[in-house]
Parts: structure tokens; sequence; C-alpha cells
């Protein structure tokens, strides 16, 4: 009879599979801040955590999968009884693990918190990490462009072939299963595409972050601007060269061009956009740079971004780059002027640190990354390391994906293995990185030309 | 009475048909250390049993060359069964003639030996007329399942069991709608684990290491009745065959089958019973894996170095008083200012001031040249501003390690003042490096230890600027005007100068009682000068106000420390069109 007072119904505990290997994307908010997150588990069970394509963490397995119970807001006690089917481990240390680990994630999503400095998270050296696809791909959606820029990059035809709208859906479709959570949509000038719009939705639809690169002069229109916000676009990068309209019309070589990108800037900076600018320091605006920063913060430009010349296309050839030991001066008042104005700068150039150093300048860490956290898609469906970078690894549609992403040169680029013989031996090596290896690329070929 | 002894007939006739036996001789010696149960449970009301069993014969016992599975009823085929021993096919598979319903696996060539260790599995479908009427009351009909798996017997298995039982119920199952029995006799939890499966199916699992192989079990679930085929709910209880009587090698017994039936029905579930084996591969798939603490990385710099001793002091989070007694010091030392009074504290700025003070130390001066609140005022800014600096320059480094280092450079220079051979040469490397020895939360007791006792030393060439008493060297010396890590040396390289002796424990009291009069005599009490402090530099939270961080391009955020973070993406994003 001890069987039947033994009898109860019980409600379970509803229980979930641990994660498969793959990315997952959360949204997370509260009163003040809202958060999109990518969490991204590979086969090993490690996981990368992504906060708005901008931090990126990397977790253990057992770390990876915590994360992704807590962000589906797993009931706890099933997360507790997954993780233990999961590891070897009591459930009692698991719980404990599982509740300081919890406070740790909470914490990272404040962007008011430095990880680093106010969580002390353990660091790994930059540009180590071997992620299984990068975090963000560029679209060059056309190399078509309505400026024709002196030291634009391009080094393609603007006339160059372009995949139709359902082949770049089929992109980004597989750029998610990728794992790939960021994408930017650049060119040549990329809202000459007339489908950015739906390029921009299915890329949200499929939960990744979305950026757009332009010259922002056909944002001047209020309508396609509301239509790409109504596609979900997080961010928006604009380039003005100068706060004078002569100096940026003659720097890309097209007349009445600055009045509409300002126009543009101003459209863009009146809705939710993440907006920032980019200008390019020549020696065209260089003299008037402290000028410029003022007018964009004037504007109401939150971040401001400002970078060298790209040896690449006409960069190459133009001339019109300033050497990396000009750009102290240049940077320290940029950083003055945008501290003043309660502005973020960002600083993009890879530079070799013992002419310029940006750690020191407080700009962060700043190395190449092509072939590792980013890559470029042209408009035919060619694979760059990065968007400046014009040598093929493949092709996104033809090509099978290791292949691609383990390309000789992708490695080598990941690998650093061509950078500069002085640079083997230097203590900073692993920020460093030697620069941006077009520079060298260019600095090997003059050298050649010399001799 | 009668009730007891049906009770007991039932009890007898689960025991001997739900027996297991890989053994039919009396030197079966074994243990269980796994064993996983899986029951599906089918929309026709058949059911699958999946087993795995892995057993571990003990050295000098019987080789197990036939294991025996109980089987609920007669209602399977033998075709429909499949068997393994580690991983090779059994191909002898008969109806066994010690457990009945029920069968047996011959081993053959891949027997488990004395001392070997062997995964039995056995998969068996499509075992029908075993699902009956639940009777708890639900808001429709239910139909449950109840389930004994096998077990041994305690003479020939013994040790503890990694078992797991776990219930798969019927397709079409909504979350909510399941339920478990509690189990009878089980030593884990008796809440099983809930899953769904891709399918849509939610399965109970029963898991636990303390477990063994010679305790029955009892597990069960019920479920609407609607989600199995018209029909195949069992209304009768199961009755063995009169002839199905246990036969075993220790003699036989004979039933009054009628007899069980009250007592099952008895049951408040009326459910069924069996005494179930099965296996699956799954042995492999439940391995759990081996775990390591959470851990998270973020790509950044790890030790801030080129930290002078102040801002460390600032960073290790060292009193105001002690940070400001460290600043004078460090004016004294570089011929920045003179002690003019010190009491109350009162210093003079050197004319011209030397280069290369940092702005921690002119904003020191200058307070000192106001009295009073303004004085303290502007010593709270000097404070919030050295915090912000320091905090600044923090940003992409990681603090517990750059903590770490300057203890570590801090125990350096008590090391080497304290294996300093002389009285003398102690004096001069403790002058060049107290910046250092004063982060230590002891150093009061420590600088008292290394000077105490009738020792004189040489004063500090820069002591005459501290103590106002104290006598002016007539030849001016020229000191450093940065602080540095310690290093192994004996200040050889210093110029040579010739200053007074002073008693080394009032050396040790003068520098030890700095703190505590700077903090009584200029901050007007620690306490409320730290708060004044600490308003600014930690502030409340701001009000709530929804914004959209924003994402890529590296923006979005305010730390700087954000793109010291090689990995964000924000790396050349796309510049320089």
């Amino acid at each position: 009879m001890k069987l039947f007072h033994k009898f109860k119904i019980g409600t379970p505990v509803p229980e979930v599979f641990p994660p498969k290997a793959g990315l997952y994307h959360f949204l997370r908010e509260s009163d003040h801040q809202k958060s999109r997150l990518h969490l991204r588990i590979d086969p090993d069970n490690s996981g990368l955590l992504m906060i708005n394509a901008s931090r990126v963490f990397h977790l253990n397995p057992s770390a990876s999968h915590m994360a992704f119970y807590i962000l589906s807001e797993t009931p706890f006690k099933s997360a507790i009884n997954a993780l233990s089917k999961t590891f070897n481990e009591p459930k009692q240390a698991l719980l404990r693990d599982f509740e300081t680990f919890h406070q740790t994630i909470n914490s990272l999503m404040n962007d008011q918190v430095c990880p680093i400095c106010d969580l002390d998270l353990e660091t790994t050296a930059p540009f180590t990490a071997r992620p299984t696809a990068p975090y963000r791909m560029d679209l060059a959606l056309t190399y078509r462009c309505n400026n024709a820029c002196a030291h634009c990059y391009n080094a393609r035809s603007r006339n160059y072939p372009e995949l139709s709208t359902q082949e770049w859906f089929a992109i980004l479709d597989k750029l998610w299963n990728l794992g790939i959570p960021h994408i930017v949509f650049t060119g040549g000038e990329p809202t000459l595409r007339d489908d950015l719009p739906e390029l921009i939705k299915h890329a949200e639809g499929n939960g990744q972050i979305t950026g757009l690169n332009t010259n922002g002069r056909k944002l001047k229109n209020r309508n396609f601007v509301n239509q790409l916000i109504d596609a979900g676009l997080d961010h928006v990068q604009i380039t003005l060269e100068s706060h004078l309209a002569e100096i940026h019309d003659k720097m890309v070589c097209h007349a009445g061009a600055w009045e509409e990108t300002v126009a543009g800037i101003e459209n863009v900076l009146k809705t939710r956009l993440y907006v920032m600018t980019n200008t390019t320091m020549l020696t065209h605006n260089s003299p008037t740079i402290p000028q410029t920063l003022e007018f964009l913060a004037k504007l109401g430009l939150p971040t401001v971004g400002l970078n060298a010349l790209i040896y690449s296309g006409h960069g190459k050839t133009v001339g019109t780059g300033l050497s990396e030991k000009d750009l102290l001066p240049l940077l320290t008042s940029a950083k003055e002027i945008t501290s003043n104005y309660g502005q973020k700068l960002i600083w993009y150039t890879p530079t070799q640190y013992c002419h310029f150093d940006p750690v020191i300048m407080g700009l962060g860490v700043k190395g190449c990354t092509a072939a590792l956290y980013n890559m470029c898609i042209e408009p035919d469906g060619s694979v760059l390391p990065c968007q400046s970078y014009y040598h093929s690894l493949g092709n996104i549609q033809k090509d099978n994906w290791i292949a691609i992403w383990n390309h000789d040169l992708a490695i080598s680029l990941r690998e650093r293995k061509n950078i500069p013989e002085k640079c083997a031996t230097c203590a900073i090596y692993n920020e460093c990185g030697g620069g941006c290896p077009l520079t060298f690329e260019v600095e090997n070929q003059l050298c050649m030309e010399e001799q | 009475m009668k009730l007891l002894r049906y009770m007991c007939l039932f009890l007898v006739l689960i025991v001997l048909a739900g027996s297991v036996t890989p053994v039919s001789a009396q030197d079966y010696r074994f243990q269980v250390p796994e064993q996983s149960v899986v029951v599906t449970i089918n929309v026709d009301g058949t059911i699958a049993i999946d087993y795995t069993m892995t057993f571990q014969n003990d050295s000098g016992a019987h080789a197990i060359d036939i294991v025996d599975i109980g089987l609920p009823n007669y209602q399977y085929k033998l075709q429909s069964i499949t068997a393994e021993i580690n991983g090779q096919r059994i191909t002898k598979i008969t109806d066994s003639d010690i457990v009945s319903p029920g069968i047996s696996l011959y081993l053959l060539n891949n027997e488990i030996p004395a001392g070997g260790t062997g995964v039995v599995h056995a998969y068996i479908t499509g075992v029908a007329d075993v699902i009956y009427p639940a009777t708890q009351e639900e808001s429709e009909e239910y139909a449950s399942l109840q389930f004994w798996p096998n077990w041994y017997g305690s003479e020939y298995c013994y040790g503890k069991t990694n078992y797991q039982m776990t219930i798969v119920l019927p397709s079409g199952l909504k979350d909510t709608e399941g339920r478990y029995f509690i189990p009878e006799n089980w030593p884990g939890d008796s809440e099983p684990y809930s899953r769904i499966l891709e399918d849509g199916r939610i399965f109970y699992t029963w898991e636990s290491d303390q477990a063994n192989g010679y305790t029955q079990y009892s597990f069960g679930a019920s479920f609407p009745a609607r989600l199995l085929n018209e029909g195949v709910i069992v209304k009768e209880p199961y009755v063995p065959p009169s002839d199905s009587g246990y036969s075993g090698s220790s003699g036989g017994f004979n039933f009054d089958l009628s007899s069980i039936c009250p007592v099952i029905f008895c049951l408040g579930f009326v459910g069924f019973f069996a005494l179930m084996i099965y296996s699956a591969t799954i042995g492999a798939k439940k391995r759990k894996m081996k775990y390591l603490p959470p851990k998270i990385m973020i790509e950044g710099n790890g030790i801030k170095r080129g930290l002078t001793a102040i801002e460390a002091g600032v960073l290790m989070e060292q009193p105001m008083d002690k940070i400001f007694t460290m600043i004078l010091f460090s004016l004294l030392k570089k011929s920045a200012a003179e002690v003019i009074s010190k009491e109350p504290l009162e210093i003079k700025a050197s004319e011209p001031l030397p280069s290369g003070l940092y702005a921690y130390e002119t904003d020191f001066l200058d307070a000192f040249k106001e009295t009073g609140s303004k004085r303290k005022k502007l010593l709270q800014n000097t404070m919030v501003n050295l915090i912000k600096s320091v905090t600044e320059k923090m940003k992409g480094f990681s603090r517990k390690e750059t903590i770490a280092y300057y203890e570590d450079i801090m125990n350096r220079a008590w090391a080497q003042v304290e294996q300093a051979n002389t009285p003398d040469v102690k004096a001069q490397v403790y002058e060049e490096v107290m910046d250092w020895t004063m982060l230590d939360k002891k150093y009061d007791e420590r600088t008292t230890e290394v000077f105490k006792g009738p020792i004189f030393i040489p004063a500090p060439s820069w002591w005459w600027r501290y103590e106002p008493k104290f006598t002016r060297p007539s030849t001016t010396v020229s000191m450093p005007t940065t602080t540095s890590a310690p290093s192994v040396g004996t200040g050889a390289s210093r110029p040579t100068i010739s200053m007074p002796n002073i008693p080394g424990s009032a050396f040790a009291a003068s520098v030890v009682n700095s703190v505590s009069s700077f903090s009584s005599n200029i901050l007007g009490g620690l306490t409320g000068f730290t708060s004044g402090v600490t308003n600014i530099t930690n502030p409340p939270p701001p009000p709530s106000t929804y914004r959209s961080s924003g994402g890529g391009g590296g923006g979005g955020h305010s730390c700087a420390c954000a793109c010291a973070c090689a990995g964000c993406a924000c790396a050349c994003a796309g510049g320089g069109r």
C-alpha cells in the first residue's frame, strides 16, 4: 500500500536542449538601454558574445552554455538541470557559478561599465582570436558612385557586374548561417542600389545588425531616409571631408556634393539612427581638421571618425597622404576637440606604432583586422580580405566558405606573415601588427622601383 | 490478511518477472556502474524500450555469458529486438527460460570475462498492451504507464550505479499536460527533467549517481488519452498465462494469478508495471563534458605600466590622506616645495618650479596657496581630477593585473629595503623607493620595524624640506624629477653628499605620522573629505532615460576602452573613400 501513498502528480520542470552550434540573436531592453546581442556557439562549444556588434567577448564552453540559458531567459532550475546534463559537475557548483555568471552577463549589458577595468575580465592579446568567420561583413553592393574621390581606394571599374536582390538575399542568409551578425552596406555608393531598403530589411529579419557607409548625398531625401529606417537600419557612417564646401567638393571631385552630404547628415541626425562621420585626413583638408571637427560637433554628431589615406586604388597614386609621423599633432588636437564636445572619436587606420601609437594616444588598439574580424564581398560575390584589399579569396556564391576563409592570403593576413622585417621582434608586435598591409605593399613596391 | 497475501504475491511476481539475470551460477559477481533506460510511448499504444547497461565483472567471477531481460508481457516479437555487446551485434536472442515473459541475450564469443567490462544494449520495439487508464482527476481522460526497470539479485550485484531513466511521452502533448509519478525507492530527485524533443515530444528523465543495480525502482507518467489511437488503452490488467510461473535454478513458484488482479486494480493509477530493460546507444550521447568554470575573456591590454606610485595608490584605493602625503613627499623629493610649518601643515612652492611636475602635483601646490575651506575644496578637486585621470589611463587595461603588477613593485621595494645590510644603505634604499613602500597597507609598521633600535641613519637629502627644524645642508642636491620603480642597486650613482645623521626611529616616526597629521590638520577628518570626492567620482546613477546603444562602427558606448578592445569590429570600418 505504500505505493499508493507515494503516488503524486507533479508539474515537471521545463527543460531545454543544450544549445546547438550556431548564431543566436537576443534583444535586451531596460529603462535606459537597449542592446542587441549575438551569441555564436562554435562546434567545440566555445562561444562569442557580441554586444551591439561592437564588443566581443570570448566564452569557454560552460560560459557559452550559461550565456545561452541566461539570454534565452531559461527558467533557473531548468538551466541548472540542463547544465548538469551537459557538464560533469555537481549541481551545487553549477548553481554557484551560474549565479555569479548571471551577474557578469548583466554587467556586460551596461555600456557604461568597462569590461576590462571595471569587471576585471581576463584579457587576451589583441588580434589573437581565431574565429571561424569574421564578426562583420562589408557588402560592396556596387562600385558605382555619384562622387569621384581622387583618393578613393576603389580599384575596380565603376561598371563592375552586380548581383541581383535575390542573390544578395541568399548571401545574407549564408552569412547568418556562418555566424556573422554584423552587415555593413558599402560600395561604391550603396545608396545607388534601389533595393538597399529591401536588403537591410532582409538582414534585419535574419537578426543581423546593419550599417551603411555612404557619402550621404542621397540621404538629403528624407523619404529615402525613412525607408532605410523602416527597413531597420541601425547605424550610418557618412563621409565628410571638410567643413568647407570647396575643400570637400574638390576632394570628392563633385561640385555641390558638400551641400547634399551635410543635408544628409542633418536628416539622419533627426532619426533614431546611430550616426557618425568619417573624414580622411589628407594634405588638402588636414590644416583645417580642427575646424571641421568643430563644425561636426555643432551639427550634433555624437561620434566622429578619422582615418588616413588607404593605399589602394587611387590612394596608391594620389600623393596627398600624410606620413604616419604627421598624425600625432592632428589627432592630439582632434582628441581635445572631441573631448571638449563630449564626442567619441574613432581612429580607424592601422599604423606602425613606432610612428604613431594609438594606444598612447588613448585611441585604443588599432591593427589590421582584415580576414579576421571583418571581410568584404564585392558586387559580384567575390570575397576580399577587407574592403580595400582587392585580392579575391573566392566567391561567396560558388566557393566553399572554408576554402575562402583558409585561403593562403587570408591566413597570411591573419597570421601576419608578411609584416615588415623590423616588426618581427618588436615588443608591441601583437597590438601593432606592422600597420596596414596595403601600406607596406606600396612601400615594398616603391623600394623595388628605386632599386 | 487477504490483502497482505495478495500484496506479497504481487511483489513476488514483480521480483521474479523483473529480474534480469546475467548469471545462472553462484559465482557470478559484478557491478553495474551505468544503466540507462528509455521507454518511448507511441501513439499506437506500443512502447519501445531502449536499455543500456554496463557490466563490470569481478576478477575471479564467472564470465557473464547470457543476459536475461524481463518484459511486461508476451506482446513482443523476437525479430523486433536488436542487441549488441560492446557494439558487436548479438545474434542469438531467444525467449528466456529464466524470466518469463522475457528474453535471453547470448553473448557467445563476446562474453564478459572475469575482470572485464562490457556494455550491453538492447532495443525492443512494438511492445503492445502496456498503457492503462489513469485515475487521477483531470479535465479529460488520462492514460498512464507505470514502469519498473530491471534489477539484479543483490547476491550477484553490488556497488553504485549511475542510473538514468527516461519516459518519452506521445507526440502532441502540450508542456502543461504531462504528469509524472513520484518514483519509488529512488535515491535521486523525485522531480524529473522535462525536456522537449525536436519533434515536439516531451520526455521526463530521472537521473542519479547514487542508485544501484539491485534495488527495485518504479517510475511512471500519465498524459491525455486522446494522444493515443483509439482502442489501444488496455482496460483489463495484464494476467500472465497460468503456465508462466517462474522456474529458476533455485526452485519454482506457482501462482494463483487471478489473485493479483485486485491488487493491480488497487493501484491508484491503474497503470501497468513492466520490468523493463532497455539499452541504447544513448550512452555515448549522454557522455558529459568536462567542466571548467565559466570564463569570459576580452581582447585588450593587460597591465598598465608607467603609472606613478601615486597613481598606483589611487588604483589600489589607498586612503586619500595617504595619497596626499605621497604627493607631498614627491614634491619635496623633487625640490618643488618645502614645509614651512608642520603643525598646522603649511608648504611653500619653490620658485621657479622644476619642470615635469604632474598635474596632481601642481594642483596640490595651488591648493596650498589658499587657506581654510577653499584649500580643502581645491584638494578635493585635486583628488577628483587624479582619480579621473587614473580611470582614463586604465581604460582598456586590466585593473586586477595592473594592481598585481604594482603590488609586486611594492614588494620588491620592501625586499630591497629589508635586505640592505647596513643602516646607511637601508636608509638610502628606503629613500629611493619609499613612494612604492607607502602603497603597503602595513607600511607604518614595516617602516617602524626597519628602523627600530639604536641606529642612526643619514638623513635624506630632502629631509630639511620636510622637517623645518632640520638644518639645511650647504650643498644643493639635484634630485631626479620623476620617480621610478625600484631596482636592485646600491645607489652608488647618486651624488655623494654628506648629510647629518638622525635616529632611525625618529625618521620612521616622522614618516609614519605624516599621514595621520595630514588627515587631521588639512583634510579636517578623512570621512567627510572622502565623501566629498566620491560623490563626484562615483555619482548616483542618472535618472532613467531610454536610449539605444546603436551598434556597429565601434560606436554606441561611452567607454573609450571599447575600442581599446581590439576584438571589436570597428577597426578599419570602411573609412577613406
